[in-house]
């Protein structure tokens, strides 16, 4: 049995001295003395011969399996910065990594949004500020040109509602029938979709509402209309087919703004009164959708 | 109505479903045990109704299910049917711009994996499972036919299911690809209910230790392969002419024309039966209700 | 395969890492994941957590392989996200918050010159003088010199308080220096020795 600390006196390069196959193995297995493991391990820092040779000493399928399970992290995705900061503020990893499947937080909806906005918003700006020529007729209260806002304040709540509807109709996700078949609550994958599309495409929107030519409360006036139109649609998929509540639910805000628009008064559809209405069909919905959730537990889309 | 099925096993009763004119499902019987269960049946049979129903995906008309004892049609039982269930659907949508460890992690949060370690050790046993391991990274809109019907089915086996249902899981695989199916059905852990549906018998002889057709919604034959080949016993000829008295006749790959039929032709002789002989004279004779 | 091949390979296999090669992580795995385990093991007797350890490192080679800046050992920079990624698997696994999430480049732990000479010391001579000390002292001393910890996080790998852990160093050195001293021959001069321990 060699000593596995050789006469060579003091510091040995590793040219002069590797760890034979024996050491190894008794290293690898935790058999050897715990001077002996020191001496290896600061050996192992700066030899690869003797690193890979330890290799064939080692489980071979414990590191395969964490191989395999090492490639599928790397093959999921980590999720950005957005997500890094919604982790650290206690949302659930797992919640996030749902969202990952909801179209309408792909850059691709959000950048078709912002298009969307950004037409409405410039047409607006436009007319008010007179790079277009436009009729001025009917003033509401000293704002100026409340017509142009009428476009905007037809399409706002309208988008908003889209990026809702892409989150829980059955025809945007692929993989549909894989969710129903799945324990996780259809109500809660709803919910969380849904909530986080909502702030999605608030964003753009009352933003845009800041820069239209229009009286200084509009972004905030925005909020509850948009968050009413959805809690409807929602709370009317669990009497109709899903297509047909967001259907309704769009034109439950479109004829208003067109019949109001059409009158002179576009305004009128985000003023006070139209608020406390919004207030309370946005009650009924929830109530009714508390009420009757367990309808997507189901498939239900006969 | 009551359903005699043990706790062990999986059993529908009396279960009818109509769609707008179609019956596609009328007073189905059925037991299905450990082990793997074949569901044959032409297109529109009511194969993919059945199994959606079993999957709590779809409601029945009338009739009642039971899976290992619970009762679909209580929400939290339904949540714990589903808790021990993998399900591939009829042409299963993708995600296309999901990788495939991507999109196998999202559905292993479905099935309420909620640790991140825990998910990618699934992830990566069911890949290994169908062979999709160096596959982790790419995209499923990169993915062969094949490849994706693979995935459909390593989605079915997370989380170690007790009743796994697939729906035509064969489809747009090729004969290797089959043959790696089969092994992977009989080396499942646990000894689950499986059953699978199919439109082609050859595949059904090799893996199904029983058998069950569907034709028009009804249960038509329940037993093994063997059993469903000897119902053509005695009916099944070779020949050199075609006949044209024969229920069916075609050219085989010997280039001998085979009947299925009660007066063989003159020339002729008896034939052992295949199981897709006893469907097809099955299948004629319903077609002939 | 001489020393200095491997180690470029070993950085050029990082660079690519950082580039997002998934087969260069691999080729790294396969090379370095069979010591990290051996080495975490002799740390840590519960393989869940070893694994677990070993998996978070290359996934932080994964996502930050951009830090490492090319001076010194890729084996050591390994280990050191290897030994870092052990502790935060032992906190959590007796309970305790990450303390700071996926940063794979710690800040560096100052080696102060005697104990990189200590770690120079392979064999023979040292063997000797490690054999005199008792396992607790040992541990200690291994963890702060050979593993490049710092005493809070050795305290964490040992299961001691931190204070524990800088007394045991203490009196660890204080008999490594007397036992080494007390050998005789070396290459190196006396004048060396002197330097590196001081005056016995």
């Amino acid at each position: 049995m060699t000593s596995p600390f050789p006469d060579a006196a003091g510091r040995v390069t590793e040219a002069a001295w590797h760890a034979d196959a024996d050491l190894l193995a008794s290293y690898a297995t935790g058999t050897a003395d715990p001077v002996v493991v020191w001496s290896v391990e600061a050996h192992l820092a700066g030899c690869a011969q003797c690193r890979s040779a330890l290799s064939a000493h080692a489980d071979a399928e414990r590191l395969a399996r964490n191989r395999s399970v090492l490639l599928v992290r790397v093959a999921v995705p980590g999720g950005g910065r957005m997500r890094r900061l919604l982790c650290r503020c206690g949302v659930p990893d797992h919640l996030l990594r749902l969202l990952a499947a909801t179209p309408s937080l792909r850059r691709s909806w959000l950048l078709s949004v912002l298009g969307v906005v950004a037409v409405v918003t410039g047409e607006a700006a436009a007319v008010r500020y007179g790079w277009i020529r436009a009729d001025r007729t009917g003033r509401l209260a000293g704002y100026p040109d409340p017509e142009v806002l009428a476009p905007f304040l037809l399409a706002a709540p309208l988008l908003v509602l889209a990026g809702v509807a892409a989150a829980f109709l059955p025809s945007f996700d692929p993989a549909f029938r894989l969710a129903v078949a799945a324990p996780f609550s259809g109500f809660t994958l709803l919910l969380v979709r849904s909530v986080s599309a909502l702030a999605a495409a608030l964003i753009p929107v009352v933003g845009a509402a800041f820069v239209v030519p229009g009286p200084g409360w509009l972004p905030a006036a925005l909020l509850l209309p948009s968050l009413t139109v959805c809690a409807f649609a929602l709370a009317a998929a669990t009497v109709l087919e899903p297509r047909a509540a967001a259907v309704t639910a769009g034109a439950l805000w479109a004829l208003p703004a067109l019949l109001l628009a059409a009158a002179h008064l576009p305004l009128a559809i985000v003023q006070p009164n139209a608020q406390f209405a919004c207030a309370a069909v946005l009650c009924a919905a929830a109530a009714v959708l508390l009420a009757r959730h367990d309808r997507f537990e189901w498939g239900g889309m006969r | 109505m009551t359903l005699n099925v043990s706790t062990a096993a999986v059993g529908v009763n009396g279960l009818s479903r109509r769609y707008g004119a179609t019956q596609a499902l009328d007073r189905v019987d059925l037991t299905l045990e450990r082990g793997i269960t074949g569901l044959l049946g032409p297109n529109g049979a009511g194969k993919t109704t059945l199994l959606s129903i079993l999957a709590t995906v779809n409601e029945p008309d009338t009739g009642r299910v039971s899976v290992f004892g619970l009762d679909p049609r209580q929400a939290a039982e339904r949540v714990e049917i589903r808790r021990r269930l993998g399900y591939l659907p009829q042409e299963l949508g993708y995600h296309r711009h999901f990788t495939v460890a991507g999109f196998l992690d999202y559905v292993a949060i479905l099935k309420e994996i909620t640790d991140r370690r825990r998910r990618a050790e699934e992830v990566a046993r069911v890949l290994a499972a169908v062979g999709l391991e160096g596959r982790a990274r790419t995209r499923i809109r990169a993915l062969s036919g094949g490849m994706r019907q693979r995935l459909g089915i390593a989605q079915a086996l997370l989380g170690e299911p007790e009743l796994l249902i697939l729906d035509e899981p064969t489809a747009g695989l090729d004969p290797e690809q089959r043959l790696r199916f089969r092994e992977l059905l009989s080396g499942l852990p646990g000894d689950p209910v499986i059953v699978l549906s199919t439109h082609q018998a050859d595949d059904l002889a090799a893996i199904c230790p029983q058998v069950v057709v569907l034709l028009q919604g009804q249960v038509r034959f329940t037993g093994t392969p063997a059993e469903l080949a000897a119902t053509a016993a005695g009916r099944v000829w070779a020949a050199d002419e075609r006949d044209g008295r024969a229920h069916l006749s075609w050219r085989g790959g010997d280039n001998r024309w085979r009947h299925i039929g009660d007066h063989p032709p003159g020339g002729a002789e008896l034939v052992a039966p295949t199981v897709e002989d006893g469907y097809l004279l099955l299948s004629q004779a319903a077609g002939a209700r | 395969m001489r020393p200095g091949a491997e180690e470029r390979d070993d950085a050029a296999l990082l660079r690519s890492v950082a580039r997002g090669d998934e087969e260069a992580l691999a080729a790294l795995y396969d090379r370095h994941a069979a010591w990290l385990t051996v080495r975490l093991t002799r740390r840590c007797a519960m393989p869940d957590v070893v694994d677990h350890a070993v998996q978070d490192t290359f996934l932080a080679l994964w996502r930050e392989a951009g830090t490492y800046r090319g001076g010194g050992d890729v084996a050591a920079f390994i280990w050191g996200i290897g030994v870092r990624r052990l502790i935060d698997a032992i906190r959590r696994e007796n309970g305790g918050r990450r303390r700071s999430p996926w940063r794979a480049a710690e800040p560096e732990v100052v080696v102060s010159a005697e104990d990189q000479v200590l770690v120079g010391i392979e064999h023979g001579r040292l063997g000797q003088a490690l054999a005199g000390l008792s396992p607790e002292l040992r541990g200690a001393i291994e963890a702060t010199v050979l593993d490049g910890l710092t005493c809070a996080e050795a305290a964490v790998l040992l299961g001691v308080a931190e204070g524990t852990v800088k007394s045991r160093c203490h009196r660890a050195r204080v008999a490594l220096r007397s036992a080494l001293a007390e050998q005789q021959a070396g290459p190196e001069t006396p004048a060396h020795r002197r330097q590196a321990w001081g005056t016995t």
